[in-house]
């Protein structure tokens, strides 16, 4: 019996709370039967709000227990330590430079926290390579947990990296900073900014949700419409699709399996896993972040957008704003703004495409490497920032320029290719080619219809096609950044940027060097259903907003029974996708 | 959430829709009191000794969730595990004795998880560190997968060519469309053909082989082609001239050992009898190789789920092994099984059931073939033991295949286990 309650109660390393267990719906089932039970109690005063707040935060901190543990004391320090120095922000006291000293305070202990537990295998790791060094990891907190013994039940050379703490550590940096910049009023109860830190649907993997989009929610009472429910049951089931259907089964039956070893696969193998690894990360991280929203919603708590069909983006910067866009607003208001926006370089003035470029650089770098610890990401990051730029620069450019641009790049990289015949040329040349085959169409529709009255609907037409293939060079190009993203270990940042760069280089090789048209068909017929779930993902990624608004709007209007007859049907499907046989193995490529 | 529950209750565990057969959890499955697919049964370590031919009786994997018209069925199959099968590789250990003066060769045929030359250069190193020898040994002329041992560039009128663009390759292992009708493939299964339209004139093919591990160096560096195929060489550079079939480059020493890596990709390893008897003979007497190591196993598995094909897969191997002696009856043999291998199975990671039942039949078959055999899978701790490397980073997110440092681990412990029958 002990053993029961150990598996219902006890933290289990190897089995976190995840919305694809049934456990966790178990616990939700559980949680929301309570909540709704006091939330139909009685009448809604300020004391039952705060009892609502008080039983999710304790309900969410036994979820963060059962995620990682003994780590819920760091939770439980940052709300106390972020709470406190709110309050102190806004204290009345006559030293002007008092509040700036305790946000400061305040960040530097929140980062702090986020470098020794993220962050210290990569800078140790960089200290070694640079200066020769042979230094290791030490865990004091496992140490003082050992009553500061290096022996004992924590292991001290080993740092684990809590579930979470990028989210959370960001969200109460947010919530500082809004309270210095008198965006909120700082949270007086401890116990509501507890919830606001910890609140289960978002606290693992976001949406990262800045301060003054919530805590003013604290304070509302519970509403939940009857479409509210439908759409917060659509989002769930929106996200345990994507999450199971597209990503886990597009990964277990071709994207791991190319990932892991590139040279056992054709170049055309590669490519198509790097195209079905760009929309597995999407499926997986927005599926994930679907679910929170609609477990939110259930409870009356409104999170913000996370991902808007950014595959739909028609340029770099575009996609930024549509992917993890918590993320991105929370690094434009408290990182590129503060950074100097458009407006300075490092504190001095300069011109307003400069300083955007150089901040928006300096951010994405910085975001890469907020994605994980290792010197992959950085570049990842690096990637992404001149992209942006070189985007916007091409925007700025004539079609006579950009012409002779692409020509002279598309032209270097063909020599490049035919003297030296490396995969990455080819790799490089190809792309480069068909970028110049999209611009010389236009560059010729251009220069035949400048100055000319053109058809309203031929107009159209041509800007539809535009704007298609926008989308599908901006995805081309998200997708090679992709390249660099994966990484094997979060411990030895050594082991996993050596994994990255190896897995990147050979894939490179396949794709630039091991095409071959040959296996092409076979690919598709014996990988039918693989190729099937991503060419639907892609279609129903691409299917117009209006669109799948209105469907959603279809679907929370259903009656209720055809709702659970829908919820049913579509669980026995994505169950036949957890359950389904796995694609075997098939070498085509000798 | 209720409503899904009542399903549990209602529905079936398998049921058909149209053609296809859908699956439904039970109500015990899903809060975990019953395990979704239960583990293959537990291996039979030391207790039995007979080596006899596979009993007619049915020994049964756990069933399919308890469902009896759902099980599957295994052949009950009795094998000698206190024999240690070192025994048959005696005579490979007392030819070691002329490693001083001699050169003794070791062969070492594979599957994927061979490739890049991993595994056999932990053998190589190991063998070498002990009776001396060095070298990388036998390489394609287009090496298509790189090495971690050897790094292999191919021009053509001095201008670099990718392995594709090179010359035309046969494989014993390929598709149709990459084979040979005379089987002339050579000693590594596979054969580069420098023919008019990749070679104009008196145009020389320079091939580029440059060690990159310490026991790498060489005295020879030697060219294994149709007596029509030149060549000279220069440091790490091989100029190849002329037309006709290519069946290897080799970097070597005069003594000692030298161990050959040739994978086969995607191979279940019943190739070698598409391949000339002649041709083979001739290179494993005038080479002595004295070792002939058979990594096959792992390609049967993944589309094969029922026993008698295995058994069959098995006697095609078997047969494999036979015509090997016969080309090269000087040569012990060792035959490396399938490691653990991971699939999915109603959504939990489980071995493969046919993995325990292959690794079985093949030491069986080794004993009564009187070859040595290595159970990979059981050295590995057997049963989902492939969930545990790859916690560890020693194998792949595949379940299939080992990291370099999996397969650096696995070599090591081949490596070993020959050098422990020796002593």
């Amino acid at each position: 019996m002990s053993d029961f309650w150990q598996h219902i109660l006890g933290f289990n390393a190897e089995s976190p709370l995840l919305f694809t267990q049934f456990y966790f719906w178990a616990f939700f089932a559980l949680v929301y039967a309570l909540f709704a039970l006091l939330m139909s109690v009685g009448k809604t005063t300020n004391s039952k709000l705060h009892l609502r707040n008080v039983y999710l935060m304790f309900v969410s901190w036994f979820f963060y227990y059962k995620t990682s543990g003994l780590f819920l004391l760091i939770l439980a320090f940052v709300t106390l330590s972020d709470w406190f120095i709110a309050q102190r922000i806004r204290a009345k006291i006559e030293r002007k430079w008092a509040p700036r000293l305790w946000l400061t305070l305040s960040v530097v202990i929140d980062l702090s926290i986020l470098f020794y537990f993220k962050y210290a295998y990569f800078f140790t790791n960089v200290i070694n390579d640079w200066f020769g060094a042979d230094f290791r990891v030490f865990d004091i907190f496992a140490y003082i947990g050992n009553g500061f013994s290096e022996a004992g039940r924590f292991d001290v050379d080993t740092i684990i990296l809590p579930v979470g703490i990028s989210f959370y550590t960001f969200q109460v940096i947010s919530y500082t900073c809004d309270v210095f910049r008198r965006k909120i009023e700082p949270v007086k109860n401890i116990l509501d900014f507890g919830f606001y830190v910890s609140f289960f649907p978002q606290l693992v993997a976001g949406p990262i949700v800045r301060a003054e989009e919530f805590i003013p929610q604290l304070y509302k009472p519970f509403r939940l419409s009857r479409r509210a429910f439908g759409i917060a049951v659509f989002w769930i089931l929106n996200g345990l699709a994507k999450k199971i259907i597209m990503s886990d089964y597009l990964a277990v039956n071709l994207i791991d399996r190319v990932f892991d070893n590139p040279l056992l696969f054709s170049g055309f193998e590669n490519l198509f896993a790097l195209f079905a690894y760009s929309l597995q990360v999407y499926a997986d991280f927005s599926g994930y972040t679907d679910i929170a929203i609609g477990v939110a919603m259930l409870m009356g708590f409104y999170l913000p957008m996370n991902f808007n069909s950014p595959y739909k983006s028609k340029n770099p910067q575009e996609f930024w704003r549509r992917w993890h866009m918590s993320l991105g607003r929370w690094l434009k208001s408290y990182l590129y703004i503060p950074l100097g926006g458009n407006r300075t370089i490092l504190g001095f003035k300069a011109p307003k495409l400069w300083a955007a470029n150089f901040n928006s650089f300096i951010t994405q770098v910085l975001g890469g490497l907020w994605h994980g610890a290792s010197w992959n990401f950085v570049l990842w990051g690096a990637i992404n920032g001149v992209g942006m730029i070189v985007e916007k620069i091409w925007r700025e450019w004539n079609w006579h320029v950009r012409f002779a641009a692409i020509s002279a790049l598309t032209f270097g990289l063909v020599l490049l290719d035919y003297f030296y015949n490396l995969p990455v040329w080819r790799l490089f040349a190809v792309w480069a080619a068909i970028i110049w085959f999209g611009t010389a169409i236009r560059y010729i529709y251009w220069l035949i219809t400048a100055d000319k009255i053109i058809n309203h609907k031929f107009e159209i037409l041509n800007n539809k096609i535009a704007n298609a293939w926008a989308i599908l060079q901006t995805f081309a190009f998200i997708t090679f950044t992709r390249l660099f993203f994966r990484s094997s270990s979060n411990l030895d940042p050594a082991t996993a940027n050596e994994v990255a760069w190896a897995t990147a280089k050979n894939m490179v090789n396949q794709i630039g060097g091991a095409w071959s048209n040959a296996i092409i068909p076979d690919f598709l017929w014996e990988y039918r259903w693989v190729v099937a779930m991503f060419i639907a993902g892609m279609v129903i990624h691409w299917i117009p907003t209006n669109f799948k608004r209105r469907y959603r709007l279809w679907f929370s209007a259903m009656p209720l029974w055809l709702m659970v007859i829908v919820v049913c049907l579509a669980i026995v499907v994505i169950y036949q996708f957890v359950s389904a046989e796995m694609q075997p193995f098939i070498y085509f490529q000798f | 959430m209720v409503s899904l529950a009542a399903l549990c209750v209602v529905l079936p565990e398998r049921f058909a829709f149209g053609e296809k057969e859908l699956r439904w959890p039970t109500l015990a499955e899903v809060i975990g009191t019953e395990e979704a697919y239960p583990r293959p049964l537990p291996e039979e370590e030391g207790s039995i000794t007979s080596p006899d031919t596979i009993a007619p009786s049915p020994d049964t994997l756990p069933s399919l969730r308890g469902r009896t018209e759902e099980r599957l069925i295994i052949p009950k199959i009795t094998v000698d595990s206190a024999t240690d099968s070192r025994l048959f590789l005696r005579a490979f250990y007392a030819s070691l004795a002329d490693a001083g003066t001699k050169k003794i060769r070791v062969v070492h045929y594979g599957d994927s998880q061979i490739e890049e030359d991993r595994m056999t250069q932990q053998i190589r190193e190991t063998l070498q560190a002990a009776y001396g020898g060095s070298g990388v040994g036998l390489v394609p002329l287009a090496q298509t997968i790189p090495s971690l041992t050897v790094r292999q560039e191919l021009f053509l009128s001095g201008r670099f060519v990718s392995p594709q663009n090179g010359p035309k390759r046969y494989l014993v292992y390929g598709p149709k469309r990459d084979q040979r009708t005379d089987g002339l493939y050579g000693p590594m299964g596979q054969m580069a053909y420098m023919s008019d339209s990749l070679v104009k004139g008196s145009e020389t093919v320079k091939a580029i082989c440059q060690p990159l591990q310490p026991n790498m160096h060489y005295d020879r560096f030697r060219l294994f082609a149709d007596t029509s195929v030149h060549y000279t060489t220069s440091r790490d550079t091989m100029f190849l001239s002329g037309r006709g079939g290519v069946y290897g480059l080799s970097q070597e020493s005069k003594t000692g050992i030298i161990v050959d890596n040739i994978p086969m990709r995607g191979c279940m390893g019943i190739v070698f009898t598409k391949m000339d008897s002649t041709q083979l003979s001739t290179f494993y007497s005038e080479e002595n190789v004295r070792l002939i190591i058979m990594q096959f196993g792992g390609n049967a598995i993944p589309s094969n789920k029922n026993p008698g094909t295995i058994q069959a897969i098995v006697k095609g191997l078997r047969q494999q092994v036979q015509y090997l002696r016969r080309c090269a009856p000087e040569a012990s043999i060792l035959f490396i099984g399938p490691s653990d291998m991971l699939t999915q199975i109603d959504g939990e990671w489980t071995t493969y059931p046919m993995v325990p039942y292959m690794d079985k039949l093949l030491r069986k078959m080794a004993l009564e073939e009187n070859i040595a055999y290595f159970s990979l899978y059981r050295w590995m701790g057997g049963s989902g033991s492939m969930m545990k490397w790859q916690e560890v980073g020693l194998a792949g997110s595949d379940g299939v295949h080992f990291t370099r440092a999996g397969a650096r681990k696995a070599g090591k412990a081949v490596a070993e286990w020959m050098m422990e029958g020796n002593e």
